[in-house]
């Protein structure tokens, strides 16, 4: 029922229209409301003449005045909209959806709520229509709607029809070209609008729903996908963003991206399993230009902190089911890996922390299922590793340096420790292994060697380069040295072994303390582990040239006084060795030989002594003279006259003692020399685990110390102090190795121990991995050391006991002396700490050291 | 005008070449396209019907049958309110991946969703299913059956219209007693709308 009110005011309202309007629209009209007449006013006699300008600027200014009327002139014009599609009066049509556009624009946002509905409805009438025209046009009104922002939330909204309907536009298969582009593009605008009206509002629909997100990113691909040519860019220019470009790949590759770079962590996921569940379907792995292209749009368009999510996708992707013969299938994989080595470098700049490791451990994990299933014949497996090898090297390729170390740390602990039951799988992964470890050194620029090299990684190395028996993996080995060692330039030039150094070029510079610290730390270990490869009976010329280009590197790099000793040392090991090992052939020996020769002349080339320079040249010529074979090149022959055996040629050799005089002559200390060889397998191997590990604890322990420290000497100044005590005992204690090295014939239990000892100034790196813990087969290791110590301690007799815990005494006490020495310097505090931890550790320190580690 | 009462989803699927699209074409517009183009992805026709004196609106989503397109035609499943499921009398194959069809229905439509199984082409000389198979096979997969020809316009009316009584009366029992009191035009919606919302 109408109030009176309100029939009493329509009356007045009739009388007074029907006395002034003598319209067109006939009396009949003045009986129906006014927001009737307004709205049936805007529309011409003939749809020709389009919009009747001056009532829609009445209708509009109506509706301003009363927006509670809104609701109805939209459900009216709709209604008149309805009834003109089904008599296929476009004209009208068209001229109805521009008057709801001009009303929509016109309304203030407090009121549009109202209308949207029946604006809505509208749309979807049109795009209900088979007509192209409508339905462009209808898109084109939305679109319009869809870049208005709502200030109020509109709960029961959905777009659920609108979201399938511009999927389906986005397939259009219209005959004609022109209007199926024009459907497409439609689709696509319509799809954008969609997205941009919900992404942002959580109260309306959830777009990253699967039902939804099956239909539009399908939608967008297969746009995409008919491109003639594939251009990815970074970023796309603005203007491409709003809709304006013409042709449906572009603009289906604007939204892909916008698409992408609003979602958020929990949604990009369901951006991308569509994606891949596109490219499966429509076998678009292989070739994968396209792909390569869209996961490049997705990583360049996704929010940086989530690229990692991308990458993890794909990676899972990787093994994920197609169907078709195995062959296929693997070519798929290939083709999948290879997309992943194209966008992981774009992630790489993003990754931090746990991310990283995650990915590696990832590939490694690929890489091992590869090797797993991987058969002789099948060529596309190779093709799959070669990738995910590429996209590890890509990736570290793109991470910091110490990232990049740790990285190579990872990698070494995954590497299968071979020396109990081999495997040819085992063989194989660990050769994989090595090639990814290769990739990932290459990478990485080596600036200090104790950097390149923590004893952890060192350790594992070293004991693969024992371990391994196969052929490619001591050279892929010796690879991976030559590319972390060679902070100069010079492995190319130093690949064979040669005796003429001066055209080379080779460019040497000092050799810097720290890694001075570091070969006398770690020399001993690299230098005898690179004898041994040179002993190995199945030797090729490949593996000793490479043993020979890793010791040049190392000579080149570590020119110093301090060293010139140990190389000499090693080349008459070599020499020696080469003469007494059974197991050698003639051509390996002479080969050695000829690496003693080369390395000779490197050491004098590269430390300027004159008179060890000339001994060598001398040398050199005489065995040109008479023994070419004893010089490079390497050769493999089989056959040699009996005179011509090394060992019919004393003279040839290196001498020691003439060694000895022109180091002494150059003003070098030369005494070490005489102490005769020191390499050899009748050394016990030390565990360099224990070494790393006792170091980590040390860098603790000196944090620890520091503050009770501090405490003691309140009055002085304790950081310059202790700064000062640390050089102190770095110097005592570099004095100390040498002297140690001068005298003794290092066992595994010395070198264990020794280290303990060692003040290091506190590094991050240290205090890395102190703070991450031994790792797995740390641990293992430890573990397993721990169970034999007790067994010991518990069945030995104790005059056994007695005997191991003997050499400890000697370097306890110089330990004691050199503490002692130091507390009684007068720069030092007098700081009850460092004695009376002493005196408390000293008593059982000496008896079972080993069993207070832990 | 929008006076419908109700709105059901009808989306086809099947094998390429079956004839969805010409079944769709058929109902909607009264016309056999020859040379009709493999589809693309999704099409759409909308038709009202009188059921009962009240108008029905009939959304039809016709799939695509090509493997490639399959993943977004899956995503169209989950909101149908009835499923044609067609197969080509003539072609043993189209037969022979009902069960893949069906597995297909199973995993991502509606499990009340109302499932017609339809043997086009009857006009063909050449049959390869008898009848008799094609209702065996419905029958124990709890389907409808009904064989057609979009070419002949055979029974292609009465499926859409059989699928709207259906649809009509499941809507009714549901919720007739809810929406009794409701005025007309506001009716029509939320009572579409609400059955879209009890089955999705």
């Amino acid at each position: 029922m109408l109030p009176m009110r309100k029939i009493v005011h329509r009356a007045c309202f009739v009388i007074s229209r029907t006395v002034y309007m003598t319209c067109c629209c006939g009396c009949c009209s003045a009986l129906r409301p006014r927001y009737k007449r307004l709205v049936d006013n805007i529309f011409p006699a003939s749809p020709q003449d389009g919009l009747v300008k001056s009532n829609m600027e009445k209708l509009t200014f109506y509706s301003l005045s009363s927006p509670e009327k809104l609701d109805r002139i939209g459900e009216y014009l709709f209604q008149k909209a309805a009834r003109d599609i089904y008599r296929r009066r476009h004209g009208f049509v068209i001229i109805a959806m521009e008057a709801m556009d001009q009303l929509l624009l016109a309304c203030h946002s407090q009121t549009l709520n109202l209308f949207v509905e029946s604006f809505l409805k509208m749309v979807q009438k049109l795009l209900e229509s088979t007509d192209p025209q409508l339905q462009i046009l209808a898109t084109q009104s939305f679109v319009r709607f869809a870049n208005i922002e709502e200030d109020t939330p509109s709960y029961h909204r959905r777009y659920d029809f609108f979201v399938s309907k511009f999927s389906a536009m986005c397939h259009s298969n219209h005959n004609d070209q022109a209007v199926r582009d024009n459907i497409r593009l439609a689709g696509i605008q319509g799809l954008q609008g969609v997205i941009r009206k919900t992404v942002s509002d959580d109260l309306v629909e959830n777009i990253w729903e699967a039902q939804h997100m099956d239909k539009i990113v399908p939608s967008l691909l297969y746009n995409m996908q008919t491109a003639e040519k594939y251009e990815t860019v970074t970023c796309m220019e603005t203007d491409a963003r709003d809709g304006l470009e013409d042709d449906p790949p572009r603009l289906a590759e604007a939204c892909l991206r916008e698409l992408v770079s609003r979602a958020s962590f929990g949604h990009i996921r369901s951006v991308l399993r569509p994606v891949l569940t596109h490219f499966d379907r429509h076998e678009l792995w292989v070739p994968n230009d396209f792909a390569v292209h869209t996961f490049k749009i997705i990583m360049f368009s996704i929010q940086a902190q989530y690229s990692y999510s991308a990458v993890e996708a794909l990676m899972q992707h990787l093994d994920a089911g197609t169907c078709g013969d195995p062959a296929s299938r693997t070519r798929v994989r290939a083709a999948r890996a290879a997309v992943l080595s194209n966008i992981v470098a774009i992630a790489a700049g993003d990754s931090v922390g746990p991310s990283v490791l995650e990915i590696i451990n990832n590939l490694l994990t690929n890489l091992r299922t590869s090797v797993a299933r991987d058969s002789e014949k099948e060529s596309d497996e190779r093709l799959y590793q070669e990738a995910l090898i590429n996209a590890l090297g890509e990736f570290a390729d793109h991470l910091p340096d110490y990232q990049k170390i740790d990285i190579m740390m990872f990698i070494v602990s995954k590497i299968p420790n071979t020396r109990g039951k081999h495997t040819r799988a085992d063989g194989m992964l660990q050769s994989i292994l090595l090639k990814s470890l290769l990739k990932v050194g290459t990478t990485y620029k080596t600036s200090e060697l104790s950097k390149a090299f923590p004893a952890a990684f060192l350790d594992a190395l070293l004991r693969l380069s024992a371990a391994a028996g196969d052929a490619p993996p001591p050279l892929l080995l010796q690879r991976i040295l030559h590319t972390l060692l060679d902070r100069r330039g010079n492995a190319h030039l130093l690949r064979e072994p040669t005796v003429d150094y001066e055209p080379l070029g080779l460019s040497v510079g000092k050799c810097s303390r720290p890694d001075l610290i570091f070969i006398s730390k770690h020399g001993y270990a690299i230098f005898n582990s690179l004898y041994e490869g040179l002993q190995l009976e199945s030797n090729s010329v490949e593996n000793i040239s490479a043993i020979y280009t890793t010791l040049a590197l190392l000579c080149v790099e570590l020119a110093s006084d301090e060293t010139v000793c140990d190389m000499l040392q090693l080349i008459l090991s070599i020499q020696q060795s080469s003469l007494s090992n059974p197991v050698l052939s003639v051509w390996q020996q002479c080969a050695l030989h000829a690496v003693c020769a080369s390395l000779a002349a490197l050491v004098c080339h590269v430390m300027l002594l004159p008179a060890l320079q000339q001994y060598i040249t001398q040398i050199i010529a005489a065995r040109r003279e008479e023994a070419p074979h004893l010089l490079p090149p390497l050769h493999q022959f089989d056959q040699l006259s009996p005179s011509k055996m090394p060992s019919k040629l004393p003279y040839l050799m290196i001498d020691q003692m003439a060694l000895s005089e022109c180091l002494s002559s150059c003003g070098v200390e030369g005494s070490r020399l005489s102490s005769g060889a020191r390499y050899g397998p009748a050394v016990h191997r030390h565990s360099w685990v224990e070494a790393g590990a006792a170091q980590g604890r040390d860098s603790l322990a000196d944090i620890s110390a520091g503050p009770t420290t501090d405490l003691d000497s309140a009055n002085s100044s304790p950081g310059v102090q202790r700064r000062i005590q640390y050089d102190d005992l770095d110097e005592e204690y570099r004095m100390f190795i040498e002297k140690y090295n001068y005298n003794h014939r290092p066992t595994a239990h010395d070198f264990g121990t020794y280290h303990s000892g060692q003040s290091e100034s506190v590094s991050l790196e240290a205090l890395v991995s102190a703070a991450r813990g031994p790792s797995e087969a740390e641990r293992k290791d430890a573990e397993k050391r721990r169970a034999n110590l007790n067994n010991t301690f518990r069945t030995a007799p104790f005059t056994s006991l007695l005997r191991l815990t003997q050499p400890k005494y000697e370097i306890k006490d110089k330990l004691e002396e050199i503490f002692n020495s130091l507390s009684e310097e007068p720069l030092l505090a007098p700081s009850a700490n460092s004695p009376a931890a002493k005196c408390q550790n000293a008593p059982y320190n000496k008896y079972f050291p080993e069993l207070f580690l832990y | 005008m929008e006076d419908y009462k109700f709105l059901f989803k009808v989306v086809l699927v099947g094998n390429a070449g079956v004839g969805k699209t010409c079944l769709v074409r058929r109902f909607t517009q009264g016309l056999f396209p020859p040379g009709q183009g493999a589809t693309i992805g999704v099409d759409f026709m909308i038709k009202t019907v009188e059921v009962d004196g009240e108008k029905v609106k009939l959304q039809i989503w016709d799939t695509a049958g090509q493997e490639r397109f399959r993943s977004i035609t899956q995503s169209y499943y989950r909101s149908a309110h009835a499923l044609i499921l067609v197969y080509d009398i003539s072609c043993q194959p189209t037969f022979d991946c009902l069960p893949d069809w069906l597995r297909e229905i199973e995993e991502y439509a509606n499990n009340k969703v109302l499932r017609i199984l339809v043997g086009n082409k009857t006009d063909r000389e050449d049959r390869e299913i008898p009848r008799h198979i094609g209702e065996d096979f419905a029958q124990r997969h709890g389907m409808y059956f009904l064989e057609t020809s979009a070419k002949e316009a055979e029974n292609v009316e009465r499926l859409f219209m059989e699928i709207a009584v259906e649809l009509m009366e499941q809507a009714k029992c549901k919720e007739l007693p809810k929406y009794d009191g409701s005025l007309g035009p506001i009716n029509g919606k939320t009572s579409s709308e609400t059955s879209c919302c009890l089955r999705s």
